[in-house]
C-alpha cells in the first residue's frame, strides 16, 4: 500500500493500527503534513471526510477523521491525539475540508480540544456558559446544575480564532459573527418553517440573505453520552430517535455495526425485510420532504397529500413493529417479530397505489408553473462543495456526486437487487426536489424484487442474552433518507461502549446552507432548506 | 418575433399546467376524505395487535400472575420505567426463602415503548395492551400498579400457558 | 322580480311623511340605518366565509374541516368569534402605540367603504356615484395604508418585510385590476355601477364581451386574488418564511379585524367581478328566448347576485388551495411583464371592438 508508505515517510512516528481498514495514528506534530499530503491529487485525493470523531483515550485525546476518496472509494481512518488535556490543540482541517467546520465544534463542544486556525471557535450544541466538557471521562455531572437563566447577547454574538504565529505560540482574538450594521433575522427555534427547533440567524440586505449562522443544540439530549452507560440492545432505541423520518435505516447501522462486530450472521429473511423496511422509511421519508417543502411554498394541500399516503406507510410499520415512526423492529441478530400474514399483501397493495399518487404529485406540483418558477435556477451547489461540505444522500445526488452506500458497500439485501441511483447533474433545488420524488420510484422498484421472494430461514439469529463486544471499533454506514449515516463504536469489552458516535448527514446539509443560500431570497432560504432537507433531532444528539 | 411566439406558448403552456394541477385538487375535493372520526368510532377503531399502547400484566382468572419479580425487566429499562417491589418470604412447605411480587409499579410517563421488557421477559408475564388514551389530569397517576390487588403467583407445576406474544 | 327599492322608498316616506321629519333628519336616520345593515351583512358574511373557506380548503385536501360544534361544524365561526373578542390585546414594549392600534382600522374601513359601493340586489344598492368604478379602486386601496402601517409600527423584522412585500405587491397588482374593469367601462360607457349592471339586461359581459372580456375577468380575477393577499400571492404573510408577516404582533380582536377584512375582500373581490364581468344580480337573459328569460327572472336578485359571487369565491379558494406561493420577484415579474401589457393590449382591443361594431 503506497498510501500507507508514503504516510510513515512523511511522519515517522506514525503507527498503523489496522490493514484492512487501513487505520493509521499519526502524531499531532505531523498531523498537518499528513493530511495536507492526503487531500492532495498524489496523496490519492481524500476528499470526502465522513466524520470527525473525537475520543478521550484516557490519558489522551483524540480526533478520529473517516476519509474516503470519491474517485477510487478508498476509505482511510487517521487518528490523532494531544496528550495535554489542560490545553489540548490540534491543527484544523476545516480549510480541507468545509464539512470539518462543524465537526471540529463539535469535537470542541464535547471535548474541549481547541482546533488551530479553525475560524469560528463556538460551542455548537451547548450553551456557551457551560462548564466542562461532557463526553470527556473524567466529566463531573454535578458541575451544570439547572440554570434558567438565558444566554447573554454578547455568548452569542462573539466568537474566537486561533492562530499560530510564527515561534509556535498559540494567540486567541475574539471577533463578532454579524456586523454591527448588518439586518440580522432570527428564524427559529420557533418558526413554522425550520423543519424542528433549527435556530438560524439571517443577515439580510432587503430580502437577499447574506450570511446565515446556524445555531444548534436546541434539543440536544446527549444521546452518545447516554450509549456509553447503555447496554448494546438499548442503544438501540435511541438510534430509531435521531433522525425520526429514518429511524428503521438508524436501527439499522446500530444493528449492523454490532452484529459485525459479534459476527453474528443474520438469516436472509430478515435481512430482505429489513431492506423492506428501509424502503419503506425512505419512501415515508421522502414523502414528508416533499409535503414540507411544498408547504414551505405555500401549498398545504400537497403536505396534507403527501401525510395521507405516508400513513399508509405508518400503518405497515404499525402493523408489524407495534411502533409508527418508531418501529423498534430490528433487534440485534435480526428482528424482533416475524412479519404478520397480511404483510405481503398490503406492500403489494401500496405499490400500485403509490404509483399512481406519485403521478398526480407531478401533475399537480412538479408541473406547475409557479413551483418550477421558484425551483429552478436557484440554490445551485457544485459537485466539488457538495463533496466538500459533505452533502451526502439525495441532495449530493442532485449535485452529481454518486454517494449511495447502498452500491458503494451494500448491506442487508441490497446487493441482490436492481435499482437506479437517481442521479442528477446540476445540483440546484428543482434536481434536489426530483432526485426524492425519483428515488420513491426506486424505492418501490426495491421493494417490488423483494416481496416475492422473502426466503425462510427464521427471522433472528439468537446472540447471548448479555451482548458484550470485543475489544476494538467498528464502523458502520448506511444509507438513510437524508444520505450516508454513520456508526462508530469503540468498545473496551464491555456490555456498553466506549464511545459511540453517530454520524449525522444531517450536520451536514446544515452547514451546505451557507454556499447554497446566499445571494438569494429569503423565501429561497425556506425552500432550499426543505430541499436539502435536514431532521434537526438527527443533529441534536 | 420568435421570442414574442415563445412568450405567448409559455403563457398558454403555464396556464395549461395550472388547470391540469386544480385538475388534481378538483378530483381529491370529489374523492371520500379520510379523516378519522375519532371520539365516534371508538368502538369500532382497532389497534394493531402488535401495538404497544400500555404495559400490562397478565393475570389468569385465578388472579394469578407468571411475574416472579426477577428484576429483568427492571434492568433492561433504559428509563427506569418500571419498579419493582419485592419481598422475601419463607415457603411453608419446603422452608426455603423466595421472592414475591408486592408491586409491580410502571410509569408511563417516562416509558419509551422500546419493548425491551416484554421481550426480555423469562415468564412472559407482562404484555402490551393496545390502549392508547392514557390521558390523567395528575402526573401521579401515570404510575401505575400493574399487579392486581390480592393476586399471586402461578402454581409452577403446570406448564405455564402461553400467553400471546403480542 | 322584486325591486328592494319598494322597502327603501317605504321606509323614506314613513319617516318623512308619517313621522314628519325634515330633510336633515330623515337623511341622518336612513344614513345610520344603511350604516348599521351593512355593518351586519359584512359580519355576517365574514362569519359564512371563514366557514366555506374552512370547509372547502378541508374537502380540497382530503379532509373533513370543522365538524365538532354544532351540526357540521356550523357554529365553529361563532365560536371562533367569540374566543377572538375575549383573548387578551398583547401590548407591545417599543412600538408606535398609536399607529399601531390605528393600522387595522384603515385596513377595515378600506373594505367597509368598498363593501358599502356593491349592488346587492334590485334596489340594493347604497353607494351609486357616476364614477362607480373608479371609488371602488380608491377606497379599496385604502387598506395598503393599514398593512403599511402594520408592519412598520409593530417594530418587528417579520411585519416590516411583510408590509415591504405587501406595499409593492398591492401597489403593481391595482395597475391590473383597474385596468381590466376599465375594458369593461370601455364596453359599457359608464363608469356608474348600477348602469353598468342595466347594460347587462341582455346579456352579461362576459359573454357580450367576447375574448378581450374573457381576459379581462380572468385577469381581474388574478389581480383581485393578488391584492386580497390570498395564496398563491400571500407573501405578506407567507407564514412559512415570515410567521404572519404585518400581522404578527397582532392579538385579539385588532388581529380579528384583519382576520375579517381578508375574507370580505375575498368576497369584495369576487363581488366586483361578478357583478362587473356577470351581469351583478342582473339574472340571465338570452336575447330571443323570451321564456327561459321570464323563468330566470322569477329568481330573486339578491340570489343571483350572491350566487355569481359565490362562484367566484369558490374560483378564488381552488386556486389557493392548489398552487404554491410566488417569490416576490417572480410575483412582480409577473405583473409587469405578463399581466399588465396584456391588461393593455386587451383594452385596446377592447376600444377597437367598440368602436368598429
Amino acid at each position: 500500500m503506497d498510501i500507507k508508505n508514503k504516510i510513515l515517510a512523511i511522519a515517522p512516528e506514525s503507527v498503523v493500527e489496522n490493514e484492512e481498514l487501513l487505520t493509521i495514528s499519526v502524531s499531532a506534530k505531523d498531523f498537518r503534513a499528513v493530511v495536507e499530503w492526503i487531500k492532495s491529487k498524489e496523496g490519492g485525493s481524500f476528499d470526502y471526510l465522513q466524520d470527525l470523531i473525537g475520543v478521550d483515550n484516557g490519558e489522551s485525546l483524540g480526533v478520529i477523521y473517516r476519509l474516503f476518496s470519491t474517485q477510487t472509494n478508498t476509505a482511510l481512518v487517521l487518528k490523532t491525539a494531544t496528550i495535554d488535556r489542560e490545553n489540548p490543540e490540534i491543527m484544523t482541517v476545516s480549510d480541507l475540508w468545509e464539512s470539518a467546520n462543524l465537526y471540529e465544534r463539535e469535537v470542541y463542544d464535547f471535548f474541549g480540544i481547541k482546533f488551530i486556525n479553525h475560524p469560528d471557535m463556538r460551542r455548537l450544541f451547548l450553551r456557551h456558559d457551560w462548564v466542562g466538557y461532557p463526553l470527556r471521562k473524567d466529566y463531573d455531572m454535578s458541575s451544570n446544575p439547572l440554570s434558567m437563566k438565558n444566554q447573554t447577547p454578547e455568548m452569542m454574538e462573539t466568537t474566537e480564532t486561533l492562530t499560530l504565529d510564527s515561534e509556535g505560540n498559540v494567540k486567541g482574538s475574539q471577533f463578532q459573527i454579524f456586523g454591527e450594521k448588518e439586518y440580522v433575522v432570527n428564524i427559529g427555534p420557533q418558526h413554522p418553517a425550520t423543519h424542528g427547533v433549527l435556530h438560524l440567524r439571517v443577515s439580510l440586505d432587503g430580502e437577499t440573505v447574506k450570511k446565515i449562522d446556524p445555531n444548534f443544540g436546541y434539543i440536544h439530549r446527549g444521546i452518545e453520552k447516554m450509549s456509553e452507560s447503555y447496554t448494546y440492545p438499548q442503544i438501540l432505541h435511541l438510534a430509531d430517535r435521531l433522525d425520526y423520518l429514518s429511524g428503521t435505516m438508524n436501527r439499522h447501522a446500530v444493528c449492523l455495526c454490532v452484529e459485525k462486530a459479534l459476527g453474528l450472521e443474520v438469516p436472509q429473511r430478515a435481512q430482505y425485510i429489513r431492506t423492506i423496511f428501509d424502503e419503506l422509511t425512505r419512501i415515508a421519508s421522502h414523502l414528508l420532504g416533499w409535503g414540507c417543502m411544498c408547504m414551505d411554498m405555500g401549498s398545504i394541500t400537497a403536505f396534507i397529500y403527501g401525510m395521507r399516503d405516508r400513513e399508509k406507510i405508518m400503518d405497515i410499520f404499525e402493523e408489524n413493529g407495534g411502533g409508527r415512526l418508531m418501529c423498534n423492529y430490528s433487534v440485534i441478530g435480526g428482528l424482533s417479530k416475524d412479519v404478520t400474514p397480511s404483510f405481503v399483501s398490503k406492500v403489494k397493495e401500496f405499490i400500485p397505489y403509490m404509483r399512481k399518487m406519485l403521478k398526480e404529485y407531478h401533475i399537480l406540483f412538479t408541473g406547475n408553473p409557479i413551483a418550477r418558477g421558484r425551483m429552478k435556477d436557484i440554490g445551485f451547489l457544485s459537485k466539488e462543495d457538495a463533496i466538500s461540505y459533505g452533502v451526502t444522500g439525495p441532495s449530493g445526488r442532485a449535485s452529481g456526486w454518486m454517494n449511495d452506500v447502498r452500491v458503494l458497500e451494500p448491506y442487508a439485501a441490497y446487493d441482490k437487487v436492481k435499482f437506479d441511483v437517481v442521479m442528477r447533474e446540476e445540483g440546484g433545488t428543482y434536481e434536489r426536489y426530483i432526485v426524492r420524488l425519483d428515488e420513491i420510484e426506486q424505492s418501490l422498484r426495491i421493494i417490488e424484487q423483494l416481496i416475492d421472494n422473502l426466503p425462510d430461514d427464521g427471522f433472528i439469529t439468537k446472540p447471548k442474552a448479555i451482548i458484550k463486544l470485543p475489544e476494538g471499533e467498528w464502523f458502520q454506514r448506511v444509507e438513510n433518507a437524508r444520505g450516508d449515516f454513520g456508526v462508530y463504536i469503540s468498545s473496551k469489552g464491555d456490555k456498553s461502549p466506549y464511545r459511540i458516535k453517530f454520524r449525522s448527514p444531517c450536520m451536514t446539509l446544515v452547514s451546505a446552507l451557507n454556499p447554497t443560500v446566499c445571494g438569494e431570497k429569503i423565501a429561497d432560504l425556506i425552500m432550499i432548506g426543505a430541499s436539502l432537507d435536514y431532521v434537526i433531532p438527527c443533529i441534536d444528539r | 418575433m420568435k421570442s414574442f411566439c415563445n412568450y405567448i406558448k409559455s403563457i398558454v403552456l403555464g396556464i395549461w399546467n395550472l388547470l391540469l394541477g386544480m385538475k388534481i385538487t378538483m378530483l381529491n375535493f370529489l374523492r371520500p376524505k379520510i379523516t378519522e372520526q375519532y371520539p365516534e368510532n371508538r368502538g369500532k377503531q382497532v389497534m394493531f395487535e402488535r401495538f404497544r399502547g400500555s404495559l400490562t400484566m397478565v393475570h389468569n382468572d385465578k388472579n394469578e400472575h407468571g411475574c416472579t419479580a426477577c428484576g429483568i425487566c427492571q434492568m433492561n429499562c433504559p428509563n427506569g420505567t418500571i419498579k419493582i417491589v419485592s419481598s422475601m418470604i419463607e415457603d411453608a412447605e419446603t422452608g426455603k426463602k423466595k421472592k414475591v411480587l408486592d408491586k409491580y409499579l410502571y410509569d408511563i410517563g417516562t416509558c419509551i415503548f422500546c419493548d425491551m421488557c416484554v421481550s426480555s421477559c423469562p415468564q412472559q408475564a407482562i404484555a402490551w395492551s393496545t390502549e392508547f388514551e392514557h390521558a390523567v389530569f395528575n402526573r401521579s397517576k401515570l404510575v401505575k400498579q400493574l399487579n392486581n390487588e390480592g393476586s399471586t403467583l402461578k402454581v409452577k407445576e403446570k406448564s405455564a400457558p402461553k400467553t400471546e406474544v403480542a | 322580480m322584486f325591486d328592494f327599492s319598494v322597502v327603501t322608498t317605504w321606509i323614506d316616506e314613513l319617516l318623512r311623511v308619517t313621522l314628519g321629519l325634515n330633510n336633515f333628519w330623515t337623511l341622518f336616520i336612513e344614513f345610520i340605518l344603511i350604516g348599521v345593515v351593512l355593518l351586519a351583512v359584512y359580519a355576517i358574511i365574514a362569519l359564512i366565509l371563514i366557514y366555506v373557506e374552512r370547509k372547502i380548503c378541508a374537502f380540497f385536501q382530503c379532509r373533513i374541516g370543522p365538524n365538532r360544534v354544532g351540526k357540521w361544524g356550523l357554529i365553529q365561526p361563532i365560536a371562533d368569534m367569540i374566543k377572538i373578542l375575549l383573548k387578551e390585546i398583547i401590548t407591545l414594549k417599543n412600538n408606535d402605540k398609536f399607529l399601531f392600534y390605528l393600522a387595522p382600522f384603515f385596513v377595515i374601513v378600506g373594505s367597509i367603504l368598498t363593501f358599502a359601493a356593491l349592488p346587492f340586489g334590485l334596489g340594493l344598492h347604497a353607494v351609486d356615484f357616476n364614477v362607480g368604478i373608479v371609488y371602488i379602486l380608491a377606497v379599496s386601496s385604502l387598506g395598503i395604508i393599514g398593512i403599511l402601517l402594520a408592519g412598520w409600527s409593530s417594530n418587528n423584522k417579520y411585519t416590516l418585510i411583510g408590509a415591504m412585500r405587501s406595499g409593492s405587491q398591492l401597489v403593481s397588482y391595482e395597475l391590473s385590476a383597474a385596468l381590466s374593469l376599465m375594458t369593461i367601462v370601455v364596453m359599457a360607457g359608464s363608469m356608474q355601477i348600477s348602469t353598468i349592471v342595466e347594460e347587462q339586461s341582455d346579456m352579461w359581459f362576459i359573454f357580450k364581451g367576447n375574448i378581450p372580456a374573457i381576459v379581462a375577468f380572468v385577469i381581474y380575477m388574478i389581480a383581485g386574488h393578488a391584492e386580497t393577499n390570498r395564496g398563491p400571492f400571500d407573501l405578506p404573510e407567507a407564514e412559512s418564511e415570515l410567521t404572519a408577516g404585518y400581522h404578527t404582533e397582532y392579538s385579539g380582536i385588532s388581529f380579528g379585524l384583519f382576520y375579517v377584512a381578508e375574507y370580505l375582500n375575498l368576497f369584495i373581490t369576487s363581488a366586483i367581478a361578478a357583478t362587473v364581468f356577470l351581469g351583478g344580480w342582473m339574472p340571465l337573459h338570452i336575447p330571443g328566448l323570451d321564456g327561459f328569460n321570464a323563468v330566470m327572472d322569477y329568481i330573486p336578485s339578491v340570489i343571483w347576485f350572491f350566487g355569481k359571487a359565490a362562484f367566484c369565491v369558490f374560483l378564488q379558494m381552488w386556486v389557493r388551495w392548489t398552487f404554491p406561493r410566488l417569490r416576490i420577484d417572480q410575483l412582480l415579474k409577473f405583473e409587469w411583464k405578463i399581466l399588465m401589457p396584456i391588461a393593455l393590449v386587451n383594452l385596446l382591443v377592447m376600444a377597437v371592438c367598440v368602436v368598429v361594431f
